[in-house]
C-alpha cells in the first residue's frame, strides 16, 4: 500500500468514515493476499467465438491471479466479457467458443488442457457456480431438498440419511427456516428470493474452494438483493472460500469485494483493493464510469456521461479499446495496446497515463465527493422544485385509482386507493419493488391499462374510462410512454424512420413526406443520434441507443406529460448517465413533466422533485425527494432506504439493513388513512402510527 | 525518425503500419515483469514520442459508431438455408418437375383429350411410342400423369395459399383482440371436433363433387390449423412493449397486426404453407380414393386410386404416379424443415 494512496484517501474524509474503516481493513487484505501464492491463476487467457461466420474475440489476452479467502469483483458491462472469463474457469464456455491461448492454472493442472472427464473432479465440487437467474438453474420438477441431496451425495459421498441430514443443514446454513417442511417443497413454492438462497445452498453444499458468483442478485429487488449478499458474505467467512463475483453495480461492489477488476472489451484493464479503485482509480474508463454515477451527482447539473457506446468486438480493436469514448485520450491510445503498470503492489492498470512521459490527470470532482460523502447527503438543498411555486399547476390527478386483473376468484387488485397530483414541469418518481403495481399505475394513466375504479384526470378533463375519440386524440398527443426494456420497445422489423413516425402516421400530423422527414431527423438529432440512422433496422444499434430511438418516437408527439417506465434500468452503467443527462435537458427544452417510474432509489434521489414509495399496489409515503430521505417515516420506507447500495465501500459495508415487516401494522380495528403529516408530506398509517411519526419529527 | 514529425493527427485514421521493424523488436505480449521497458515501434513510426503523449482531438461520432452490428436475419436465415444442400437440391428438382409438366404436353405423341380404345390399346408396357405406356382405357398414359400432376400441383398450391392466407388473418385477430378469443375458440372447438372427412362427404354428395367445391371446403377446413398455430404465436408478441408503445401512439389494430406482429410470423407462415401443400396432395388423394371427387379430371389422385384397382395387372400405372407424389412430399418436408431450421436464430452461428 503506498502512501500517496491512503494520503489521498483519508485526506477529504470525515471521523465517521475513519470509524468505518477500522471495521474494514483493506489494508491488512492487502498484506494476506500479496503474502500468499495465487490459488487460481489464469495467464493470457484469449477466448474466441465463432458466429454466424464471423471470429468474435471475446477475451483478449487476459490474466488474473486468485487468493485464498478473498472476494473478487469483476465489474463491466455487458459484452465485455466478464462472464465469458469466468466460464472458463468452470469449462462451460458455450458450444461455439473456445480458448485458443493461455492458460489457467489451478492445484498444479491447465484447466484449459482438461477434458470433460477431468472437469468432473473440479466443476460443482472444488469451482461452484451461482448464476443469475435462479428459476432457470432449478429443476421445476424435483423438490429442492433432493436437488441439493443430490449435488451432497455425488460430491462429498453421503448417503441417505446421513445426507438428509446435511440438507437440513445447509438449508439451515443459507437463512431458509424450517428446513424440514422446505426440504419437500418444489421451487415454484419458494419466492425469487428464497430461490436464490436455494441455488446457493446447492452450489456450497459440496464445500467449493471457489465459489463464482454471476450477476446473482440482478433479477432481485433492493431489499432482497442486501439480504443475498449479506448471506454471502457470510458464507464464505464460514468456510472460507474464495468468491469471484460478477455484476455490473458498482454499489454491489463495494458491498461485496476486497479486490475489484474492471474489464472492457474482453481485458481486465485495472484491478486493485477495493478502496484503491473506488478512491483512487487510475484509468479512465474507471474513472469516468465511478462519476457518471447518479448518487454522485448533484441535481439539476449534468452528471459526467460516458459518450457513446462499448465497442462491438467483431472489428479489430486497436490501442486501448476505451480510447474513442475517452475525452481526454492519449495519441498512443489509438495506436499502441497500453501495458499493464504498477501503481501499488495490488494495483495494476493498462493505461498510458501511467507512463511517466504522459500529462498527469486530476481525479473527477464526483470521486473526490465519494470519498468525502460519508451518507447520502442532499446535493442541493435550495433546488426550487415545481410543486413549491404558489401558482403550481395540477397536470395530472390520480384520485382513488384501482387496478384489477382477472375477475371472479382469480382477481388480484394490482393497484388501491392510488392518490397524486403531478404538478406542471416536475418529475415524479414513483419507487417500489417489482410487483408492487407502480408500471401498472403508469399505464393505467395512458389508458394501456384499464381504470377498474377510480379516475384520473389531465388538466382537470376526466381521461380514465369511456372518452370521447376528440378527447382520446387529445390524450395521446399529449401523454406518451418510455418503456423500460430498449430490445423489447422497439419493433425490430420496422425501420428506425416508421418506428419513429408512427405517432405522425396516425394522426396525420404533417402536411407532405418532405415534412414527416423533416421531423423524423429533428427529432433523432434531438435525442443525439445521427440523422442518416433513420434508414437502418433496430438491431444495428446498441441499448443506450435504442433507448434513445424510443424517447424520439415519444417526443415527436409533442407532449406535454411523459411516463417514464424504468427508462434506465436495463441500461449499461455507462449509458445511465446519458439518458438521464438526455431526459433532464428535454424537460428543461420542452417544458416537459415526468412520472419517473423506479426501483432504484439513488437514481431517482438525482433526478426527482417528488417520490412516492409504493408497496404491494397502495402509496407509503409521499414526499419531495430530499425530505424523504432524510425523515422516512414508514417502516418500508426505511427499509427501502437503508437497502439502497452505496458505492463507497466503508459506508456501503457498516450499513446497517432494516427489514420490512408488514405485521408491525395493526389494521383491524383503527384502519390506515392517507394523511399529510408536514406540508407536502403524505404518509399510510393509522392514528397510533401517525403520532410516533409526528413524534419522531418533534411536531 | 525525425522526417516524420510533420504527421497530422487526421492521419492517424489509417495508421501507416511499418513493415521493417524487426520481429523482436515488436512486443506482443504486455510484459508484467517490465512494463516500464516497453518498445512501441509500430507507434514511434507514426509520429515522435513527444507527440505520442499528448491529448488527441476527440471525435463524438466516432464513440457512437463503435457499436454497430451488421447482423441481417433474413440474410442469415438465406445463408442457412442453402447450406442444407439436400433441401436445394430437393426444391430445384421441384420446379424442374413443374417446368417439365408444361413441357412434357407439348413433347408427348398424343393428347390427353385421346379417344378411349379399350379393345386395342389397353394396358400396353411403356415403349417407343406410349413412353409411359396406356391406361384400362386405351389412352396415352405420359400426357395424362403430367397433366395430372400439374393439376394437382396447381389445386395444391391454391388451395394451401388460401387456407394458410384465411388461418393466418383469422389467427392474427383471435389473438389479438381478447373480446373474440371466446367467440374464435369455441367456433374452432365446433368444426374441429368432427371429422373433416365427414364434412367432406357431405358436401361431396349435397353440393357436388367438382374440382372447385372441393378446393372451396378444403380450404374452409383447412385453416383451423394454422389460425391457432398463428393465434398462439400472436400470445407470445401481444403485450411486447413494442405493442404497447404503437398502442400509446394510438396506432389502429390492422396496423399493429400487420406492421408489428406479422412481420415476425413470416418464417412460421412459410413453414407451414410448405407442409400444407404435401399435405393437400395427400388430401385430394384420400379423397379421390374415396370416391368423394370428381373422376372426369384427372389428378394424381384419380390415377393413384385408379391405378391400385388394376395394380396387379398394369404395375407401372401405379408407379408412375407414386414415385411423382413422393417426390413432391419429399421436396416440402424438406424445404420446410431446412427453413424452420433456418429461420431459428440460435442456429445463426
Amino acid at each position: 500500500m503506498s502512501d500517496r494512496t491512503a494520503e489521498a484517501i483519508s485526506a477529504g474524509m470525515s471521523a465517521q468514515i475513519e470509524e468505518m474503516r477500522k471495521n474494514v481493513d483493506f489494508e491488512a487484505k492487502a498484506r494476506k493476499i500479496l503474502s500468499q501464492k495465487p490459488l487460481l491463476s489464469a495467464r493470457n487467457v484469449v477466448v474466441t467465438f465463432s458466429l454466424r461466420g464471423n471470429k468474435l474475440t471475446a477475451i483478449r489476452r487476459t490474466s488474473l491471479d486468485l487468493y485464498e479467502g478473498e472476494t473478487l469483483a469483476i465489474v463491466g458491462e455487458s459484452g465485455s466479457g466478464k462472464s465469458v472469463f469466468t466460464k472458463c474457469f468452470v469449462g462451460m464456455l458455450d458450444k461455439n467458443g473456445s480458448i485458443t491461448s493461455g492458460s489457467i492454472m489451478y492445484e498444479g493442472q491447465d484447466l484449459t488442457q482438461l477434458n470433460e472427464k477431468g472437469w468432473l473432479n473440479i466443476r460443482g465440487k472444488k469451482i461452484a457456480m451461482v448464476t443469475q437467474d435462479p428459476m432457470t438453474s432449478l429443476n421445476p420438477l424435483k423438490t429442492i431438498g433432493k436437488q441439493i441431496q443430490e449435488s451432497v451425495e455425488l460430491h462429498r459421498g453421503m448417503k441417505g440419511k446421513e445426507a438428509r441430514e446435511e440438507v437440513y443443514r445447509i438449508l439451515e446454513a443459507v437463512g431458509i427456516p424450517d428446513p424440514k417442511r422446505r426440504y419437500r417443497q418444489y421451487p415454484h413454492e419458494f419466492s425469487g428470493g428464497m430461490r436464490q438462497r436455494v441455488v446457493i445452498a446447492i452450489a456450497v453444499a459440496c464445500r467449493p474452494q471457489i465459489l463464482i458468483c454471476d450477476e446473482p442478485t440482478t433479477a432481485l429487488d433492493v431489499t432482497i438483493q442486501a439480504q443475498i449478499l449479506d448471506l454471502i458474505r457470510r458464507l464464505q467467512k464460514e468456510q472460507n472460500m474464495s468468491i469471484i463475483y460478477i455484476t455490473h453495480d458498482l454499489g454491489v461492489v463495494a458491498n461485496v469485494a476486497d479486490r475489484v477488476a474492471v474489464m472492457y472489451a474482453g481485458q481486465i484493464i485495472e484491478i486493485g483493493m477495493a478502496n484503491e479503485v473506488f478512491f483512487h482509480p487510475l484509468h479512465p474508463y474507471t474513472c469516468a464510469l465511478l462519476s457518471a454515477l447518479p448518487q454522485l451527482g448533484v441535481k439539476g447539473e449534468k452528471l459526467p456521461a460516458i459518450d457513446g457506446t462499448p465497442p462491438n468486438l467483431f472489428n479489430k480493436i486497436e490501442g486501448d479499446a476505451f480510447a474513442p469514448r475517452n475525452r481526454r485520450a492519449l495519441n498512443i491510445d489509438f495506436l499502441e495496446e497500453p501495458p499493464s503498470y504498477e501503481a501499488t503492489a495490488t494495483h495494476m492498470v493498462k493505461s498510458w497515463l501511467q507512463d511517466p512521459r504522459a500529462p498527469k490527470v486530476e481525479l473527477p470532482t464526483a470521486i473526490q465527493r465519494l470519498a468525502e460523502k460519508t451518507e447520502n447527503k442532499g446535493t442541493d438543498p435550495n433546488a426550487k422544485h415545481p410543486h413549491m411555486d404558489p401558482n403550481r399547476e395540477t397536470l395530472i390527478e390520480v384520485k382513488d385509482l384501482q387496478v384489477t386483473f382477472g375477475s371472479g376468484r382469480k382477481k388480484f387488485v394490482a393497484v388501491d386507493h392510488v392518490n397524486f397530483e403531478i404538478y406542471k414541469g416536475e418529475t415524479f418518481a414513483l419507487v417500489g419493488e417489482s410487483g408492487s403495481g407502480k408500471t401498472t399505475i403508469g399505464r393505467a394513466i395512458v389508458r394501456i391499462n384499464p381504470v377498474t375504479n377510480g379516475e384520473v384526470f389531465f388538466r382537470g378533463e376526466k381521461v380514465s374510462g369511456k372518452i370521447s375519440k376528440e378527447m382520446d386524440e387529445k390524450v395521446i398527443r399529449s401523454m406518451q410512454m418510455i418503456f423500460q426494456d430498449p430490445m423489447a420497445s422497439l419493433n425490430e422489423r420496422a425501420k428506425v424512420d416508421y418506428i419513429v413516425s408512427e405517432g405522425l402516421i396516425n394522426y396525420h400530423l404533417y402536411k407532405d413526406e418532405h415534412e414527416r422527414q423533416d421531423k423524423v431527423q429533428k427529432a433523432l438529432s434531438e435525442v443525439g443520434l445521427l440523422p442518416e440512422f433513420s434508414s437502418r433496422f433496430p438491431h444495428e444499434f446498441s441499448g443506450g441507443q435504442r433507448q434513445r430511438i424510443g424517447i424520439a418516437r415519444s417526443l415527436i408527439m409533442e407532449p406535454q406529460f411523459i411516463v417514464a417506465d424504468e427508462p434506465i434500468s436495463a441500461l449499461d452503467v455507462s449509458i445511465r448517465a446519458q439518458v438521464l443527462n438526455l431526459l433532464n435537458d428535454l424537460k428543461k427544452s420542452r417544458g416537459l413533466t415526468y412520472l419517473f417510474i423506479a426501483h432504484d432509489l439513488s437514481v431517482v434521489r438525482f433526478i426527482s422533485d417528488r417520490i412516492a414509495v409504493i408497496h404491494k399496489g397502495r402509496i407509503v409515503e409521499l414526499a419531495e425527494a430530499e425530505e424523504l430521505f432524510f425523515h422516512p417515516l414508514h417502516p418500508y420506507t426505511k427499509a427501502l432506504l437503508s437497502a439502497v447500495p452505496n458505492p463507497n465501500p466503508y459506508v456501503e459495508r457498516n450499513k446497517k439493513l432494516l427489514v420490512y415487516d408488514p405485521s408491525v401494522h395493526h389494521y383491524e380495528n383503527d384502519a390506515p388513512v392517507w394523511t399529510e403529516i408536514l406540508p407536502d408530506h403524505f404518509v399510510y398509517g393509522n392514528e397510533p402510527e401517525l403520532d410516533g411519526y409526528r413524534k419522531e419529527l418533534n411536531l | 525518425m525525425k522526417k516524420e514529425v510533420k504527421k497530422s493527427v487526421q492521419e492517424l485514421e489509417s495508421p501507416v503500419v511499418d513493415l521493417k521493424v524487426k520481429p523482436g523488436d515488436v512486443d506482443t505480449e504486455p510484459d508484467l515483469e517490465r512494463p516500464m521497458g516497453r518498445k512501441y515501434p509500430q507507434a514511434r513510426s507514426i509520429m515522435p514520442e513527444k507527440q505520442l503523449f499528448e491529448f488527441a482531438e476527440y471525435k463524438p461520432q466516432d464513440a457512437e459508431r463503435i457499436g454497430y452490428s451488421n447482423y441481417s436475419y433474413w440474410k442469415s436465415v438465406w445463408a442457412n438455408f442453402l447450406k442444407k444442400k439436400s433441401a436445394v437440391v430437393m426444391a430445384c428438382v421441384f420446379v424442374l418437375l413443374f417446368i417439365f409438366t408444361f413441357v412434357a404436353s407439348a413433347i408427348g405423341k398424343y393428347d390427353i383429350h385421346m379417344a378411349p380404345d379399350p379393345t386395342n390399346r389397353a394396358f400396353i408396357f411403356p415403349n417407343g411410342e406410349f413412353w409411359f405406356g396406356t391406361n384400362s382405357i386405351g389412352q396415352d398414359y405420359w400426357a395424362q400423369v403430367w397433366y395430372a400432376t400439374r393439376a394437382s400441383i396447381l389445386l395444391a398450391v391454391t388451395v394451401s395459399v388460401c387456407q394458410v392466407a384465411l388461418g393466418v388473418i383469422i389467427g392474427l385477430v383471435w389473438g389479438y383482440v381478447r373480446k373474440l378469443d371466446r367467440f374464435f375458440t369455441e367456433l374452432y372447438n365446433l368444426i374441429d371436433n368432427i371429422p373433416t372427412i365427414i364434412y367432406m362427404t357431405l358436401i361431396a354428395l349435397m353440393v357436388g363433387k367438382s374440382m372447385l367445391t372441393m378446393g372451396i371446403a378444403m380450404v374452409g377446413f383447412g385453416w383451423l390449423a394454422t389460425a391457432r398455430n398463428v393465434r398462439n404465436l400472436v400470445f407470445m408478441y401481444r403485450d411486447r412493449e413494442y405493442n404497447l408503445a404503437s398502442r400509446c401512439l394510438g396506432t389502429k389494430l390492422h396496423r399493429i397486426l400487420f406492421r408489428n406482429i406479422f412481420p415476425y410470423l413470416v418464417s412460421v407462415i412459410i413453414l407451414r404453407l410448405a407442409l400444407a401443400i404435401p399435405g393437400t396432395i395427400a388430401y385430394e388423394t384420400t379423397l379421390t380414393y374415396l370416391g368423394l371427387m370428381d373422376i372426369m379430371v384427372p389428378s394424381l389422385g384419380n390415377l393413384l386410386a385408379a391405378a391400385r384397382a388394376i395394380f396387379p395387372r398394369a404395375a407401372y400405372t401405379l408407379w408412375f404416379p407414386a414415385t411423382i407424389v413422393s417426390v413432391i412430399t419429399i421436396t416440402f418436408y424438406l424445404v420446410g424443415n431446412a427453413f424452420s431450421d433456418a429461420c431459428d436464430p440460435r442456429n445463426h452461428v
